[in-house]
């Protein structure tokens, strides 16, 4: 049975977020995913405060990277939460965005080797080990909690390329699939049986998550017109090999790039087409969305993540959401 | 405790409030505080409230109620009587609220 998961950008103020953490608990969602970028608002505090008005649903950062914060603290982090929250914690880790490790000036230096080291010293940490490890991008001289961590947390991988989707395959207990369309998550799904098999694993082992940029309203034009914005990003960071699999002219593409750096949103927006909004998104009715899910379950994904912008109106859409979608999957 | 952060003010307001009408007035403040830009005036005690009485669905009970109308006034207030007066058709609310604040 698939399993529902919503994605939160906490841009807006902190008691915001929460809101739609609890409604979306109180709706059937089984897990909540709060994003990690350094300019909106911190992915642990507001992960503390989930573990405060919420009772049931399962959570963690969807995702963190191994970059801006060192694995023995994003361990100590997730451990600390899963203190608070037994057994409701998970943790997404991925290599990151690039244009916000540059903004930092922070390197993305071996990202395959970066978040597989990454994982070893957090797996191990939060077993209660201590820990000393030689990496190529990572060393840890010698480090212990000085309390008990409380169990094991599952680590899902964020991933979208071919290496990444295998090791997420090979060593994740589960993976984040940034992809809406069935040509997509096939693809990425092929690439984690890889990984899977490798490791003398079922695919069933791993929980695949098909994490989507998502809109729904009962009006279709509403939902399009709030799936454009983050449509134009996807677009604009998305490699040719990709873009040409779904037919999407790469001089667009390349148009709405070049709009976008120079803040030109209305005219990035109006670039978007439908065929790119196809690809690039789950959007439209709660029937429309239903059937696109039907598809993706198709290709083997065993969670179904509500991703950015969730509709025109969030408290709506996850409304729309807990009654008329979620209700068609479960028995 | 979570009273203590709440002005009594609307404590007392939203006592006179009809069962009939509750639903729909926490519902309508709810919206206009979720997509509302001011949300800097949001006192961070009050915001919690309104988030405890949410997590045991208590918003359309007079603590719950009376932490959502505050805020609702503090970040919306034009909104706020627009929703009270036009929408609900609560004038006796508007008075009273007019009347104490």
């Amino acid at each position: 049975m698939v399993r529902f998961g919503i994605e939160f950008v906490p841009r807006e103020a902190y008691w915001k977020t929460i809101y739609y953490a609890i409604q979306a608990e109180k709706k059937g969602f089984n897990y909540l995913w709060i994003t990690d970028h350094f300019n909106n608002r911190n992915v642990y505090v507001t992960l503390t405060a989930t573990t405060i008005y919420t009772d049931k649903i399962t959570f963690g950062p969807g995702v963190t990277n191994p970059y801006l914060v060192n694995p023995v603290i994003t361990a100590q982090a997730i451990a600390s939460l899963n203190e608070a929250a037994p057994g409701r914690v998970v943790l997404g880790i991925g290599a990151g965005d690039k244009t916000t490790l540059d903004c930092t000036g922070v390197e993305m230096r071996k990202p395959l080797t970066a978040v597989q080291e990454c994982i070893e010293i957090i797996r191990r940490m939060t077993s209660g080990e201590s820990v000393v490890f030689e990496g190529e991008v990572f060393r840890v001289a010698g480090t212990k909690f000085l309390f008990k961590p409380r169990g094991r947390i599952p680590i899902y991988v964020g991933a979208q390329g071919p290496k990444m989707l295998a090791m997420a395959g090979r060593i994740g207990d589960g993976v984040l699939i940034n992809a809406c369309h069935p040509k997509d998550i096939n693809y990425a799904v092929d690439c984690v049986k890889k990984g899977v098999s490798e490791a003398g694993k079922e695919l069933t082992d791993v929980d695949v998550a098909a994490y989507t940029s998502f809109s729904v309203h009962e009006n279709l034009k509403k939902a399009t017109k709030a799936a454009v914005p983050v449509v134009s990003f996807i677009v604009a960071g998305s490699p040719s090999v990709v873009l040409e699999r779904h037919g999407i002219d790469l001089k667009s593409a390349e148009e709405i790039r070049e709009a976008l750096k120079a803040s030109q949103w209305g005219q990035a927006f109006g670039l978007v087409s439908p065929e790119m909004i196809e690809a690039f998104s789950v959007c439209g009715t709660p029937d429309m969305c239903i059937e696109r899910i039907t598809q993706l379950l198709k290709s083997g994904i065993s969670q179904f993540v509500v991703g950015s912008p969730i509709g025109p109106n969030v408290r709506e859409a996850i409304n729309l959401i807990g009654e008329k979608i979620i209700p068609r999957f479960k028995p | 405790m979570l009273r203590d952060v709440i002005d009594m003010t609307y404590h007392k307001v939203v006592e006179t409030i009809p069962l009939e009408k509750r639903e729909e007035l926490s519902d309508k403040l709810i919206d206009a505080i979720l997509v509302s830009k001011n949300e800097d005036k949001m006192p961070a005690g009050l915001a919690n409230a309104i988030l405890y009485h949410w997590q045991r669905g208590l918003l359309t009970r007079d603590a719950g109620l009376a932490a959502l109308l505050e805020a609702a006034v503090l970040l919306e207030p034009d909104k706020t009587m627009e929703i009270l007066e036009g929408e609900l058709q609560l004038m006796d609310i508007v008075k009273q609220l007019k009347r104490s604040l």
